[in-house]
């Protein structure tokens, strides 16, 4: 883990949801596991005090970088940052994906959930791993490639409908070893019932509002079912990756 | 270079910087060397295991942070075989606080954390506003304060640090009832009562409901009762809430504390601590003055 005040290389927008923040680094990525992620922090504005938590999208040769949506103050703030102005970012952090080697994996991303994924792709291949990945959003501004199964609530790209609707079909069908999911929580919420009735293993990377980032606040709890208990997990630091099948979902 | 050493209780601070309670921790240790640090404060611990409250317990202001932890920590004996031998290494004061539901609860504690000598302070938690039997009751009235800190002189030699909670009507009271039963410093402000509502749901937007407010927003709030904590008591202070930089840092000096700690800005910039020492050194040096001269030296008019 490191704390650094780095430049931007490059912001590149996506749409008008979606950016890639790209900075040069070497050290942070080289300690970096997919599912990962870092506190990243605006220092132009003393507003909002927290940095905020993004996952390692990739992983590049001198450089690291994110893939962020636009929901309030600190993306829109970032949104706007223009090449050589500073933030600070804290990381890696978190677990990172358990990699499975020489298996069938399926990767299941909804909207923003893409994040962590091309980063887990690249090292799932070089594992060995034979590699399904289906991506949903609301239309097609939340459809990052054309290279993986699409789906869209609206049908405006690839098949109209939700993500987790082929899934019993390709989970029943398929030798799937493990399940990785990232997305909104009714998502992973369906992803898991579908994994649990399949006894599929699953890994789901969760997202809580954070502070430290590292294990010290408790702020960050995440529900979680072990031993007919519910106990809590702090998402930065045992997570933000969880066994999904364990996770307690909230209404 | 300044000397920032400071006498503080029974202790030697090689400067007036440390940390608050409950955000700070040796996870730290991979970004700096602790050592650095006047003194290291754990997270509050209680007699047995907290679970702590139900999430979500952080929600993000205008210039603060609200939280509802609720005191989650594993425990003294937990405490006591996993976590105290991770300080020893670091080359500088270590204060734990604790806190309890009843008096005997804080001494039986403290009674488990005498033996070991790399501890060099209570800090007592009388001002959790998280929990609802812990913390707040002992906090809001003297007599219970007096109680409880002559109990606790009575079991230790270690120095005892008394935090106030600022949601009192009179604080110089608390901490006279502190001082005078045996309390060697007195540590303030505890988090500010505060809540955010969701306007979708209509609830608060932490889970427990109302919370406790910290970062810049409550810096006026701390620093006025850090001065009339100063003016009502002779023991040293530590003041905290809100502070972010050197010049804040210098505002709680100049109103009467002893030393400064860090509590939400560690989440903002993980390296603080180091940037205040530094700037004081730097401050003192360029206005050729000390920390004596300067701690204290506010007026009101
Ligand atoms: C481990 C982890 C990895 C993440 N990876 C990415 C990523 O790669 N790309 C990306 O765009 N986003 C990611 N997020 C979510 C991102 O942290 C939030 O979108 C961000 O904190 C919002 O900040 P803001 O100041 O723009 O919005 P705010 O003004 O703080 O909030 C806007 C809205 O988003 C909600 N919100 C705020 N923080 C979070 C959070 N942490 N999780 C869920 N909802 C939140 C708020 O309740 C509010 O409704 C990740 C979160 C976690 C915990
Ligand atoms: C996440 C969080 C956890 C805290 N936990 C504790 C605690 O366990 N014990 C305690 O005495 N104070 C606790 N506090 C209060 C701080 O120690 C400090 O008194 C308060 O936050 C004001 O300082 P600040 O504005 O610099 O954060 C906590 C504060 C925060 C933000
Ligand atoms: S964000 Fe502080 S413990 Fe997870």
């Amino acid at each position: 883990m490191q704390f650094k005040i780095l430049p931007i290389k490059e912001n590149r927008k996506l749409n008008s949801r979606y950016f890639v923040l790209k900075v040069p680094d070497k050290s942070i990525s080289a300690q970096s596991q997919p599912g990962q992620f870092c506190e990243i922090k605006d220092l132009e504005s003393d507003e909002p005090l927290l940095p905020r938590p993004f996952s390692i999208y990739k992983v590049e040769e001198n450089t690291i970088s994110f893939l962020i949506k636009i929901v309030g103050e600190t993306t829109r703030n970032l949104s706007q940052k223009k090449t050589a102005e500073m933030i600070s970012i804290l990381g890696p952090l978190g677990n990172g994906f358990k990699i499975p080697k020489n298996k069938s994996v399926l990767l299941i991303s909804g909207g923003i959930g893409y994040a962590p994924f091309p980063f887990l792709k690249n090292k799932l291949q070089k594992n060995g791993n034979e590699i399904q990945w289906l991506h949903g959003g609301k239309d097609k501004y939340d459809i990052f490639s054309y290279d993986i199964t699409n789906y869209t609530e609206d049908g405006s790209i690839g098949k109209k409908g939700l993500v987790t609707d082929d899934m019993p079909f390709i989970l029943g069908k398929n030798d799937i070893h493990t399940v990785f999911a990232c997305g909104p929580n009714q998502m992973l919420k369906k992803v898991s019932e579908i994994c649990e009735f399949y006894k599929v293993e699953l890994q789901v990377s969760m997202e809580t509002i954070m502070a430290c980032g590292m294990g010290v606040c408790c702020g960050c709890i995440i529900k979680y079912a072990e031993n007919g208990e519910v106990i809590y997990k702090k998402a930065c630091k045992d997570g933000p990756v969880f066994d999904g099948r364990k996770v307690v979902w909230d209404e | 270079m300044s000397n920032l050493e400071i006498q503080i209780g029974g202790m030697k601070w090689k400067n007036p910087v440390t940390v608050a309670s409950g955000t700070f921790g040796y996870e730290y240790d991979e970004l700096f060397d602790l050592s650095q640090l006047g003194a290291l404060v754990t997270k509050t611990i209680t007699l047995n295991p907290k679970k702590g409250n139900e999430p979500c317990r952080l929600a993000e202001t205008r210039a603060g942070l609200l939280n509802s932890i609720g005191l989650q920590n594993p425990g003294v004996e937990e405490f006591i075989t996993e976590k105290l031998i991770k300080y020893d290494k670091y080359k500088t004061n270590l204060v734990v606080s604790i806190s309890g539901s009843t008096i005997d609860e804080f001494c039986q504690i403290a009674d488990k954390l005498n033996p070991y000598d790399n501890i060099d302070a209570y800090e007592i938690n009388i001002s959790c506003p998280n929990v609802e039997k812990e913390g707040l009751a002992f906090g809001v009235e003297a007599e219970v304060v007096r109680e409880l800190i002559a109990k606790l002189r009575a079991t230790t030699d270690k120095d005892i640090i008394v935090k106030l909670t600022p949601n009192v009507t009179k604080i110089e009271e608390i901490a006279r009832a502190a001082a005078e039963s045996g309390a060697d410093i007195i540590s303030l402000i505890n988090t500010v009562l505060g809540l955010a509502v969701d306007i979708e749901t209509k609830a608060s937007r932490i889970k427990n409901g109302i919370a406790g407010y910290s970062g810049p927003a409550i810096k006026p709030i701390a620093l006025q009762n850090v001065f009339r904590v100063a003016q009502a008591v002779d023991i040293p202070i530590i003041g905290m809430g809100g502070i972010c930089n050197t010049e804040d840092a210098l505002e709680f000096l100049m109103v009467g504390a002893s030393a400064v700690a860090m509590g939400t800005a560690n989440f903002s910039n993980p390296l603080i601590t180091l940037d205040i020492i530094k700037g004081l050194e730097m401050y003192l040096g360029k206005n050729n003055t000390n920390l004596r001269e300067i701690i204290g030296s506010f007026k009101l008019q």
